[in-house]
């Protein structure tokens, strides 16, 4: 039953009074004020009352254990995976990536903030034309201008914003008319409309015209953003939770549940007992025994999903103290192809992993959409190992059972992080396998900050690692690309140059979209001949869920892309289902 | 006595200052900077990095940056956290109280077990209960911390689920509660990390207090007492008891730095969001402005422990109280 509840405007979000400050005037006549007044407390109150108001499927909170916490919740300014969660959940993109996640065909991305775009006749502009019906969270609609200081404030040098290489390629962003913005690029690429709907994320400008960008982080907004997704935010306590709620009038439709809260636990053993202790709903990624546990346990379900990492052996190509000579060891392509030879991937996968990881094509991860099965792979061979050594000149000659070259052992350690259970136990796998023909592998765990500091400084011989890769193709760069080989502070630590690798590469990118693939899938080529890295395995994710959630399915590089469509049916509902839409007290 | 506190209260701040400066120094001499490259993705950079550090002082040599720490802390200005992206001032002032709500119960905790289990003791002296009680003390004083929080979240928070496992508050019901309801919710989150603090300690304290009272029992005005026919109660909990407290209350002061200690483990298994959590994380992302701050207010804490039992115990004793 509807209860009468004084209210003073501003009344909160509804389909109707969307975040606006009602006035009623002097010289309304009373009787008629009043009635007003009734009508509008018994709408909000009926609203308040803990019933969701949307349609019978609606309603429900899922809380989401994390392991971390977001950094912000302005994007210019996000580094975390837990910030760029909360952001995609508060604000919406331009585009949506396709479900194949192949990000260079524009044709194939799902119309966001931007109902439709069109492209200049050079392909040096695109022209997204807004939907009107966009509101943000504060009732404002999204225009043109939002869109253009979305951009702004990432390519702002006062900001320095993270993301301001990923939108590198845009040269402006012009306002045509209020819902057109046009984005102007400075060379064709294959890439320009990901740069565009994905890396640039519309910001209201009503808010953030007038803000300080010299000191951006300290931004009220930074911390309780006004978004204009499905969920809008209301309240992050720093160490313990965030919280959203669906926002009723959302031009997409109301998200079907009522509440998400990101409930921040420290300690990974912590957040998943969370999940099976029943005071989570989702943990993203259950391991070990924990998916042990979480397998007998009956109130849970398990989602397989494929993840966008891929782990490595990677070789340091130059001489730790003289980044001019070649490694004595890596610098020989040979050798590196002969190590891969002697290397067991699926034995190494089947034991660490068993199920939950695939060995993979190459430098990118099969949920990508650029990945290439066709490409050729260094055989598991451990006769021709053995051979290409001998023929190397490394040969076992006192009888200790090393190969030796020129009185140099055939010895080197590889890094690995103490962080990582996973990892030490592909080292020792490792240490074994190559022990067979002859290598002597030393494991070397190290503490993450100290082996990062390594890495940097180049001072190694061997890296068990991983990347996390963004979407677009062209982020290899970063990791394997000659350029970031050559700079000092680059991310390529192992120093692979490959004018050939950097060429089908450069290609892909300048290509039309149709053809990038196939010079890809060159470059990747060029890569597992070169071996510059042994690509050892992809982990698959498995998320743990109760199973009164109805889940959609979970993207590999976003698994919260979907979470305003899961839901959780009435009859399932439990006492925190049904709090509805109020607002917590802060 | 105000001389006693004077003095105290100059090496207290002579302590912080040490603390402060060592702790600056190790946290800047350690591998790595808040804004060194994540290990398994290239997700800032270098250039931007570099910018960051320009724009924090972090280029700057050590020197120079101590200094101007130094001078900005003068002025109140406790610095910006790299790990919480907010100022130190306000990541602290949300996680003292929490922290101290911690400890506080712990020790008052650990305090009233470990008497009694002193007293259960002593009465029972050369017992097999005397000598199984101080076994099993002695068990939970050399269990490492983590594992008696994680042993403690998984029997009480999992197989059997009594208490909840995690946080300060249930995240969404809270707010939703009555008063009575709050109160109830909060106690119920504070149960297993202050049992876990609690079980650490209670042995420290009740094989000091065994001691002091056994000590006591042996005193002139305990036997004319005994001879007079005061019962064995009353001669425990009125003579011996108020006479042996002292020791106690003096090391009151001294498990302070323990039980801090020992939030660091238990604080981050739990999900308390305390020092203790704030400080595992900025020690991990070489937060040094957060690190430093944290030591501070440690070490401030614990030199105000240590200056409380001291009054307490010059109190309690006017010939200290004089001296």
């Amino acid at each position: 039953m509807c209860t009468l509840r004084v209210i003073d405007v501003p009344v909160a979000p509804t389909a109707f009074f969307h975040g606006h400050t009602l006035q009623i005037s002097r010289s309304m006549p009373k009787r008629f004020a009043a009635a007003v007044l009734v009508l509008i407390a018994s709408l909000a109150s009926c609203r308040d009352s803990g019933r969701s108001t949307a349609g019978g499927d609606a309603g429900g909170t899922v809380i989401v254990s994390t392991a971390a916490e977001p950094d912000f919740l302005l994007p210019p300014l996000i580094t975390n995976v837990q910030g760029r969660m909360a952001s995609d959940l508060i604000f919406d993109k331009l585009a949506e990536v396709p479900p194949d996640m192949n990000v260079t065909r524009d044709a194939a991305y799902r119309p966001r903030l931007a109902q439709k775009w069109t492209w200049g006749p050079d392909s040096l502009s695109i022209a997204f034309q807004l939907d009107p019906r966009a509101r943000w969270h504060d009732g404002a609609p999204v225009r043109a201008e939002d869109v253009k200081i979305g951009f702004d404030l990432m390519a702002d040098k006062k900001v320095n914003s993270p993301q301001a290489p990923n939108v590198g390629e845009i040269d402006s962003v012009t306002v045509r008319d209020s819902l057109t913005a046009v984005f102007w690029f400075k060379r064709r690429n294959s890439e320009q409309f990901f740069t565009a709907a994905y890396n640039v994320i519309p910001l209201p400008a009503h808010l953030l015209r007038d803000v300080n960008r010299d000191n951006l982080q300290s931004a009220a907004f930074a911390r309780s953003p006004v978004g204009n997704s499905r969920f809008r935010f209301v309240r992050w306590l720093p160490g313990q939770l965030l919280e959203l709620v669906a926002d009723t009038a959302n031009y997409r439709g109301r998200a079907k549940l009522d509440r998400v809260v990101l409930s921040i636990a420290p300690d990974p053993t912590t957040a998943a007992t969370r999940l099976l202790a029943g005071e989570a709903d989702f943990y993203e990624v259950l391991r070990g025994e924990q998916l042990e546990q979480a397998k007998q346990n009956p109130a849970l379900q398990l989602v397989m999903y494929g993840g966008v990492d891929y782990a490595f052996l990677q070789f340091n190509l130059h001489d730790r103290k003289n980044r001019a000579r070649a490694h004595t060891i890596f610098g020989d392509k040979g050798l590196r192809r002969a190590l891969a030879m002697a290397i067991d991937r699926q034995a190494i996968v089947k034991n660490v992993y068993d199920t939950l990881a695939d060995v993979p094509y190459g430098p990118a991860p099969r949920s990508l959409g650029i990945a290439d099965k066709s490409i050729r792979q260094t055989p598991y061979d451990t006769i021709a190992a053995r051979h290409a050594l001998d023929s190397l000149g490394w040969r076992d000659t006192n009888g200790d059972g090393i190969r030796e070259k020129n009185g140099v052992p055939l010895r080197f350690s590889v890094m690995v992080p103490s962080s990582s259970r996973a990892r030490q136990n592909v080292a020792i796998l490792l240490q074994e396998q190559l022990k067979r023909s002859g290598v002597d592998l030393q494991v070397d765990q190290l503490d993450v900050n100290t082996m990062i500091a390594r890495l940097s400084n180049r001072d190694f011989d061997a890296v068990l690692s991983a990347w996390h890769p963004d979407p677009n193709p062209s982020s290899i760069r970063q990791s394997w690309g000659g350029e970031s080989a050559r700079s000092p502070n680059g991310s390529n630590y192992g120093g692979y140059d490959s004018p050939a690798f950097d060429a089908y590469v450069d290609s892909a990118v300048m290509a039309r979209s149709g053809d990038a693939p196939a010079y890809f899938r060159k470059a990747y080529q060029v890569f597992v001949d070169d071996e510059p890295a042994v690509m050892l395995y992809e982990p698959r994710l498995v998320a743990g869920a109760s199973k009164r959630i109805k889940l959609v399915e979970l993207r590999p590089d976003a698994w919260w892309a979907g979470l305003a469509d899961w839901s959780i049916p009435a009859d399932q509902r439990i006492e925190r289902d049904r709090v509805g839409l109020r607002a917590a007290s802060q | 006595m105000w001389r006693l506190v004077a003095a105290r209260a100059a090496q207290a701040a002579a302590i912080v200052a040490i603390v402060a400066t060592v702790t600056f120094a190790l946290i800047h001499l350690a591998p790595g900077d808040p804004f060194a490259a994540a290990l398994d993705g290239p997700t800032v950079a270098p250039e931007i990095r570099a910018r960051w550090r320009e724009k924090y002082g972090l280029d700057r040599p050590l020197a120079e940056q101590y200094v101007r720490y130094l001078a900005n802390v003068a002025r109140g200005d406790l610095g910006w956290s790299f790990s919480q992206h907010r100022p130190v001032a306000d990541a602290l002032a949300t996680a003292i109280p929490n922290t101290l709500l911690l400890t506080g119960t712990a020790l008052v905790l650990s305090f009233a077990l470990g008497v009694l289990a002193a007293l259960f003791q002593a009465s029972r002296h050369g017992t097999l209960a005397d000598r199984g009680t101080g076994a099993v003390l002695l068990v939970f004083y050399s269990v490492p911390d983590f594992w008696l929080a994680l042993m403690a979240m998984l029997l009480l928070g999992y197989a059997l689920p009594i208490f909840p496992v995690s946080g300060i508050v249930d995240p969404v019901m809270h707010e939703y509660m009555s008063g009575w309801g709050r109160i109830v919710d909060r106690v119920r989150h504070l149960a297993l990390p202050s049992l876990t603090l609690t079980l650490l300690t209670t042995a420290v304290i009740a094989r000091h207090q065994r001691a002091a009272l056994l000590d006591v029992a042996r005193e002139d005005f305990v036997r004319s007492a005994r001879a007079k026919g005061v019962a064995e109660r009353t001669i425990l909990w009125r003579h011996t008891l108020r006479n042996a407290l002292g020791p106690t209350i003096t090391l009151l002061g001294l498990l302070l730095p323990a039980l801090l200690g020992g939030a660091v483990f238990v604080e981050s298994i739990f999900a308390w969001p305390g020092m203790g959590t704030l400080a595992t994380k900025a020690v991990g992302m070489r937060d040094y402005a957060l690190v430093t701050a944290v030591a501070i207010v440690g070490a401030a804490m614990v030199a105000l422990g240590s200056l409380v039992a001291d009054i307490l115990t010059a109190a309690a004793d006017p010939r200290l109280r004089d001296a």
